[in-house]
């Protein structure tokens, strides 16, 4: 049985806009891990219990239709939300992810879809604010 | 034949005629010799006639004075016998010297010489005798009879004298006769002979003369022919042609350019060519540069001013493209301009709307681009705000505060260059290269870094020009999407700009090169790479970037080259982007030659 509140990961460049996320997600009763690129957040997928991933399109190397592509190939559970400023994403990117949500929205929205995405019995232990 | 051919034949018959002649006087010669020969024996035999007759006479003269003297006893009538005695012995030498070459005439001769011997010593017996007995009947019947001898002998001579002059003269005739028809028949020997040289000589020249007749005529034909098909080929070319003489004077114009100018070949020939050709700036309507004055002026092909509008003799108005051309003989020297044109106001209005349709693409790419940087920002603006709103804590307040400050910074940052590409001037201004591209180069600062691409920016000097910035922008927007897009992930691009000295051609002005690590052009594209609708990159290109670009590009004067590079790390793409210092938008003239690429 689970003790600790869901564990987050978080994958962004905009190292400003991660950290701010990170704040608002920690304040919102998440325990939150980021990583700047794909290739350490797949290094943090891998490495911890993550139970959900909030992973950002636009990525210099690595975009985030890959990451998540690889993260279903491991652990398949793992819902993922993509994060994003575009509009129009390639098909096959939603195809690999569980929802997706324009950037820039009321940071309320993230936290209600993200709940929405979490198993029952992980919702339970967020440490409500 | 040729001349030295037809020479030759001239001497031949101007040489054997001298040479028949010749030998028939030769022949003539030889025939006077042998006839006068024989005339010269005629006249011997006629000689030696009238020594036997002088002969005779004496003979007789002795015997009349012999007689004389026996009758009458005078001395005195012997004188007659004594000078006749004294010359006969010459008379018998010389007879006997022109009778030497006959055969019997000189035995007669001798006979008769004899039979006078005898008749002398008679005639010494009659003087010997006393004066009572001079007359002695028997002996004058022995001195008649010796008498009678010699006058046989000298007939007997005569005769055959007559005789050997009648055979002689026989033979002459005879030769006279052969010498006639030898003349006759040589006259017409080489009568025919010189006919038929004559004949055979003007025969071959009259031969080559129809030779060389029919190959003029081929000649004049195949040139009628020639003419004719570059006359039908000018004629049924699809632009307009005009050509003129050195004066200006239209000399030929073919269909379109009758269609285009509104008059008839009739009409506009011999006419001053402004009369016809009336061209105009489209946009000033100022009166263009005669073309035919501006050939004669640079002796070189031109090509007329940007934005030449053709007014038609009916009052039309055609946006037109052209060039004009000096026409040059064998020798290099101007003999006329020709003129070639086209009505491209279709064209022109198609390019218009492909140059617009390519402004909403880059502007359409442009504003997603901001869009997504905008995005960033203001999500991070939203969150900070969130975070406010449940915050106590001042320091924290105060800090984020100061977060979404910056935030807020970059969204303003990125809307004032936003701004600054809709703030069209109507004329050029001055801008500052450097300043132009690192705008661009922050606008597409979030694909560069998404590619870990790394960028270089060498400045060489000061870089201000005179132009219009967002068209500028564009260019340099669309020139480095391509340099990205080229170079790839980890890839480089290096951006240099630097001064041009003021060459022949191009005044001074800047030159920026954009290099890239990509793959660089394939050969066979860059030739095409200008032209509308041509892209390398499949689906995703419209194919109209470089080729706006190209065309704003010449609207500052400058150019745009592009190549291949050839050293590492940036042996992709190589776009060098000329653009003149002092803009030449006012003067707004044409690039002749397609862009050059090099």
């Amino acid at each position: 049985m689970p003790t600790s509140s869901p564990l987050i990961l978080c994958i962004d460049d905009e190292v400003c806009g991660l950290s701010i996320r990170k704040i608002v997600l920690e304040r919102s009763g998440f325990r939150v891990l980021t990583a700047p690129d794909g290739p350490s957040g797949l290094e943090l997928f891998h490495q911890h219990p993550i139970d959900l991933v909030v992973l950002d399109y636009a990525m210099p190397g690595m975009n985030g239709g890959e990451v998540a592509e690889r993260m279903r190939a491991a652990i398949p559970e793992v819902p993922i939300l993509l994060l994003s400023a575009y509009l129009d994403l390639p098909p096959s990117v939603a195809k690999s992810v569980d929802s997706t949500i324009m950037k820039g929205n009321n940071p309320e929205v993230l936290i209600e879809k993200l709940i929405e995405l979490l198993p029952p019995v992980k919702r339970r232990l967020r440490k409500a604010p | 034949m040729n001349l030295a051919e037809f020479r030759r034949i001239l001497k031949q018959t101007a040489i054997l005629p001298i040479l028949l002649l010749v030998i028939m006087g030769g022949l003539a010669l030889a025939l006077i010799r042998q006839s006068s020969t024989a005339t010269t024996a005629l006249d011997v035999s006629d000689r030696i006639t009238a020594d036997i007759i002088d002969l005779e006479k004496l003979i007789l003269d002795q015997e009349t004075g012999l007689r004389g003297y026996e009758l009458t006893h005078d001395p005195s009538l012997l004188q007659p016998y004594e000078t006749a005695a004294a010359q006969m012995p010459q008379s018998f030498q010389a007879l006997s010297e022109k009778l030497r070459d006959r055969r019997r005439q000189p035995l007669r001769l001798a006979n008769l010489r004899d039979r006078y011997q005898l008749w002398l010593a008679f005639s010494q017996s009659v003087l010997a005798r006393p004066a009572d007995h001079l007359t002695d009947p028997a002996a004058d019947v022995k001195g008649k009879v010796l008498m009678d001898g010699i006058r046989d002998e000298i007939r007997e001579m005569l005769e055959a004298e007559t005789r050997a002059r009648n055979i002689r003269l026989e033979a002459v005739r005879l030769r006279q006769k052969q010498e006639f028809f030898v003349i006759l028949l040589a006259s017409l020997v080489i009568g025919i002979v010189l006919a038929l040289f004559t004949r055979n000589r003007l025969h071959r020249v009259s031969r080559s003369y129809q030779t060389a007749l029919a190959q003029i005529s081929q000649t004049s034909h195949n040139l009628y022919d020639s003419q004719q098909k570059y006359l039908t080929t000018l004629e049924s070319i699809g632009d307009a042609v005009i050509s003129c003489d050195l004066n200006g004077n239209i000399e030929f114009m073919n269909a379109v350019a009758q269609d285009l100018t509104g008059w008839t070949a009739s009409e506009a020939i011999g006419r001053p060519l402004q009369d016809v050709f009336n061209i105009i700036h489209e946009e000033t309507r100022e009166i263009a540069e005669n073309p035919v004055d501006k050939v004669r002026r640079l002796n070189q092909v031109i090509g007329l001013a940007n934005h030449t509008a053709l007014i038609s003799r009916q009052g039309k108005e055609f946006v037109i493209d052209d060039s004009a051309a000096p026409i040059r003989n064998a020798q290099g020297e101007m003999t006329g301009i020709v003129l070639v044109f086209r009505n491209v106001t279709e064209k022109k209005r198609t390019e218009a709307a492909l140059i617009a349709g390519e402004k909403l693409a880059v502007a359409g790419r442009l504003a997603a681009t901001i869009a997504h940087e905008i995005h960033n920002p203001l999500d991070s603006v939203a969150n900070l705000l969130y975070l406010l709103t449940g915050e106590e804590n001042p320091e924290k307040r105060s800090e984020y505060l100061q977060m979404a400050q910056q935030e807020l910074g970059r969204t303003m940052q990125i809307s004032r260059t936003m701004l600054s590409l809709y703030r069209e001037p109507k004329a050029p201004v001055n801008i500052d290269l450097q300043e132009l591209i690192d705008g661009v180069l922050l606008l597409l600062d979030r694909r560069i870094q998404q590619l870990s691409i790394r960028t270089e920016l060498q400045v060489v000097d000061t870089a201000t020009i005179e132009g219009f910035p967002a068209e500028l922008r564009q260019v340099f927007t669309n020139v480095f999407v391509n340099a990205i897009e080229a170079a790839g992930l980890f890839g480089s691009i290096a951006i240099t700009l630097s001064k041009a000295p003021p060459e022949e051609l191009l005044p001074a002005g800047i030159i920026v090169e954009v290099a890239d690590s990509g793959a660089g052009f394939p050969p066979a594209s860059i030739e095409h790479l200008f032209q509308p609708f041509f892209t390398t990159k499949g689906d995703q290109g419209t194919g109209l970037g470089l080729w706006v670009s190209m065309g704003i590009v010449q609207k500052h004067g400058g150019t745009i080259r592009v190549r291949n590079g050839d050293s590492e790390p940036f042996s992709g793409a190589h776009v060098s982007i000329y653009l003149p210092t002092r803009s030449l938008l006012h003067t707004a003239p044409r690039i002749a030659a397609p862009p050059a690429v090099s």
